[in-house]
């Protein structure tokens, strides 16, 4: 009989356990920000092409269910082909070829706190000294809690 | 006692899977970070890395245990028994078993005045494996003698998908191949030494390689675009990116029976060399071009060569009721680095501790047992500097800079910890219940870490003011056995004051982390419990039944990540099995045919950067035999993995955020032949 009573509450006790588990799982924020590259606004495209001597301006929507982090863009060459590209469509490449002075981009965008879309802009002059050919334009976006999506995108400097 | 299971070679050889804690992972609470087929390393009730200990023959194995691609440099095929402990065990093997601990015991000795050995046979239908290990032994009455040789070579892994989407990129699979995930292993064994009787002193000399590929179309989280025509020429061929690991270990346990006392000095020496090659990508700042004037080989992106010297001592006195155990350990640790690719510094590393273990026979059925421990760790980090110039504005003008990633550093841990614990047992009832408190110091990488892992789009950066995780935790066990049926509970609570995470931030870093999210090491208060449930029921002789179900939960209860659980954090799980084990087959004996059906939750209980992954189940079968070949025992094992070729996902695998699946249909096929040349004269 008390062995009975003792594994009763112990299997009871396991229930219990797990029934305290499910609680609070709803509160914490699972949801990746997204970027849109697709809206009419959004640049560079995939297959954009930017002129060298030239500036252009960056226009990165991303927007998040909570709160966005940050925004940070990344510009190097695909000369060897390598594809971190994450959209469908291929563009027309040249060949693959060895780089003399590519361009190489890394900057950062604040998001001003509490948004939850935003539009970051940012002026990019393309030195009319670096190599053209195939480039990579690599859109990274966090929110607040560390959720980060990456966007590859294939641009031509002509 | 902790909560413990114990596994000897019957079962992996029955449960064999591409690695070690692959063929331990079908026991309750015990899983494994994967990579790939043939590689993994433990992880015990969701604590893995650097918080379990694999104790091999005595002597902590020490590799690159902190990298998530990262495998147990252990050959299955020597080890005859293997303890897993599950629950912290830092009062006797020091730091960083706060998580539990893997303990491969020695090998038992040959039976005096014996020659002879056997021979394993392996062959695997997914990956294609052939494999061997070849075991020979001999004893005269005071001196004995066994070696080993294992070889093992598999070609890519099969998955049951035509296509995976790396993000939105999409990749083709020739023939279910996941391109580039051969590799090959080989282990060279020689164990030597006298009996005596009172003394008894053995040296163990081993050496395993392995040289394993990553998946060709994503290194890490990167997606690649590769020369198709040249990776689906051959399934076998191992291209880049590839890793190389070479683990040598001279190890010696002497032990002397003085008056009450036994004492034992084990002592050892390990040099662990893990090298990852890569074709030169140029992230970040690094130049367009390789320079050939920079003296590390083109193909290197990073190389850990790590040497550890190991001492440990112990004395087991009995004094009436009282089981005590004195112990010493020491050790000395090199650590240095290559490659173009930085993530963590060379160090150096010295700890000891000493500890006292008491069990106490009160009575028949009460035992009680306590322990204390002292540690002391001192880890001194090296200076390293970035060999490309990187570019930042200041005032509107770029400047470029030789970035200093890691700086001379010092620091130094001390720790008092404890344990306590009492086992009751009666005739059908054994009850348990320990409370500890155990710590782990930070870890190089924790604390020195500066770099950016292209493979996670990741800058990590270290914290060098860590502090020791200390952490408290109660295990209950309750196990009752009738002969017809044995049930057993065994949950745990865990508090930890100060869980050291990576944890990913909101920010972006463009000079440091080049532009990457800034993952940076915290501390955060964290609450795990859980616990395993075995229920075996015996109706018949012939016919048993299993069920092993097990659960975690882990939450962080301060910080960045409040609310959160913890990264790797294996879903919930029940394994039902039924064997049958037919009594008269002629001249096979020991036969039998086990079914093994897994239900694995959806893990939704998740941190950055992590996917949910949803639920499965599994269905293993095996089957086994033996006969006599020449008068010796042949052992015939047969077991079909994922027999349904089920698609499904593992929460804990290195491939998990590339969405890979795991391995499809596998038949596994092993063959153990015994060879004698001389037999025990019976007496």
């Amino acid at each position: 009989m008390k062995q009975k009573q003792l594994l009763t509450s112990l299997l009871g006790l396991l229930l219990l356990i797990a029934a305290c588990s499910k609680k609070d799982q709803d509160a914490i924020d699972t949801t990746y920000p997204e970027i849109d590259v697709l809206t009419a606004g959004a640049f560079p495209k995939q297959c954009s092409e930017v002129q060298r001597g030239q500036s252009f301006t960056a226009r990165i929507h991303a927007s998040d269910n909570k709160e966005l982090g940050s925004v940070s863009i990344d510009i190097h060459h695909n000369f060897d082909h390598h594809s971190h590209s994450t959209e469908v469509a291929g563009c027309n490449m040249d060949a693959v070829k060895t780089p003399v002075k590519p361009m190489v981009l890394i900057q950062t965008i604040n998001v001003p706190g509490g948004q939850t879309s935003y539009v970051a802009e940012q002026t990019i002059h393309i030195p009319a000294d670096v190599d053209a050919g195939d480039y990579h334009f690599l859109i990274r976006v966090t929110d607040k809690e560390g959720w980060q999506t990456i966007k590859g995108l294939s641009i031509k400097i002509k | 006692m902790l909560n413990m299971d114990i596994v000897k070679a019957g079962f992996i050889q029955q449960h064999l899977g591409g690695s070690l804690m692959q063929s331990l992972q079908r026991l309750p609470g015990v899983k494994t970070i994967g990579i790939g087929s043939g590689q993994s390393k433990p992880l015990i009730r969701g604590l893995g890395f650097n918080r379990v200990v694999v104790l091999d023959r005595g002597i902590k194995h020490e590799g690159q245990q902190w990298g998530a691609d990262h495998g147990l440099e252990i050959d299955q095929f020597t080890v005859q028994e293997v303890e897993i402990l599950k629950g912290p065990a830092s009062f006797t093997y020091g730091s960083d078993a706060i998580g539990g601990a893997v303990n491969i015991k020695r090998p038992p000795l040959p039976a005096p005045q014996t020659f002879g050995g056997d021979i394993n046979l392996i062959g695997k239908t997914n990956n294609n494996l052939l494999g061997t290990s070849i075991n020979v032994y001999a004893r005269t009455q005071r001196w004995m003698t066994t070696a080993r040789f294992t070889l093992q070579d598999y070609g890519d892994y099969r998955v049951p998908a035509d296509r995976l989407y790396i993000y939105d990129f999409a990749v083709d699979l020739y023939n279910h191949y996941l391109r580039n995930t051969a590799g090959r292993e080989t282990g060279l064994h020689l164990n030597t030494g006298y009996i005596g009787d009172r003394v008894k002193s053995i040296f163990y000399l081993s050496h395993t390689y392995s040289k394993t590929g990553f998946f060709a179309n994503a290194h890490g989280l990167e997606p690649r675009q590769v020369d198709v025509a040249m990776h689906d020429a051959s399934s076998r061929d191992i291209l880049s990116p590839y890793q190389r690991v070479n683990h040598f270990k001279a190890l010696n346990h002497t032990s002397f029976q003085i008056n009450q006392h036994q004492l034992e000095l084990e002592s050892g020496f390990q040099n662990n060399v893990r090298q990852e090659y890569n074709h030169y990508v140029n992230h970040g700042y690094m130049p367009a071009i390789y320079p050939d004037s920079l003296g590390i080989p083109r193909n290197l992106e990073r190389a850990f060569d790590k040497q550890v010297y190991s001492l440990h001592l112990r004395d087991h006195l009995q004094l009436n009721e009282h089981k005590v155990e004195f112990g010493l350990n020491g050790e000395l640790q090199h650590n240095t680095i290559n490659g173009w690719s930085f993530l963590v510094p060379a160090f150096n590393q010295q700890s000891w501790g000493t500890y006292i273990y008491d069990k106490w026979n009160l009575t028949q059925k009460l035992l009680l047992h306590g322990a204390l421990r002292y540690d002391h760790v001192h880890l001194a980090m090296k200076k390293y500097t970035d060999w490309f110039p990187s570019a930042t504005t200041i005032n509107g003008q770029t400047q470029q800079e030789y970035l200093v990633r890691a700086d001379n550093i010092n620091r130094s841990f001390n720790s008092v910890t404890g344990s306590l614990g009492f086992n009751y047992n009666t005739n059908r009832w054994e009850l348990k219940g320990n409370i500890g408190k155990s710590f782990r110091v930070p870890i190089a990488k924790e604390l020195g870490a500066n770099g950016v892992n292209y493979h996670y789009f990741s800058y990590e950066k270290g914290n060098t003011y860590l502090k020791p995780e200390e952490s408290y935790q109660l295990d209950l066990g309750a196990a009752y056995d009738n002969a017809v049926v044995r049930i057993q509970l065994n949950p745990f609570f865990n508090y930890f004051s100060n869980y050291i995470y990576l944890n990913p931030t909101a920010n972006h870093d463009y000079f440091y982390g080049a532009g990457n999210q800034v993952f940076e090491y915290a501390q955060a208060r964290v609450m795990r419990y859980g616990g395993e449930l075995q229920v075996k029921y015996q109706p018949w002789e012939n016919l048993s039944t299993e069920v092993l179900g097990e659960y975690i939960y882990a939450k962080q209860l301060s910080g960045d990540k409040k609310g959160y659980t913890l990264p790797f954090s294996p879903p919930a799980s029940v394994l039902f099995n039924i064997t049958y084990r037919p009594a008269h087959t002629g001249i096979f004996t020991n036969t039998y045919l086990s079914v093994d059906y897994r239900v694995t939750a959806a893990q939704n209980n998740i941190v950055p950067p992590e996917k949910k992954t949803d639920g499965y189940t599994l269905l293993n079968l095996q089957a086994g035999t033996r006969f006599l070949i020449q008068e010796q025992q042949a052992e015939l094992s047969l077991q079909l993995q994922n027999a349904l070729n089920t698609r499904y996902l593992s929460h804990t695998s290195f491939y998990r955020l590339i969405g890979l699946p795991e391995q499809g249909r596998n038949l596994v096929l092993s063959l153990k032949i015994p060879f004698s040349f001389k037999q025990a004269t019976q007496p």
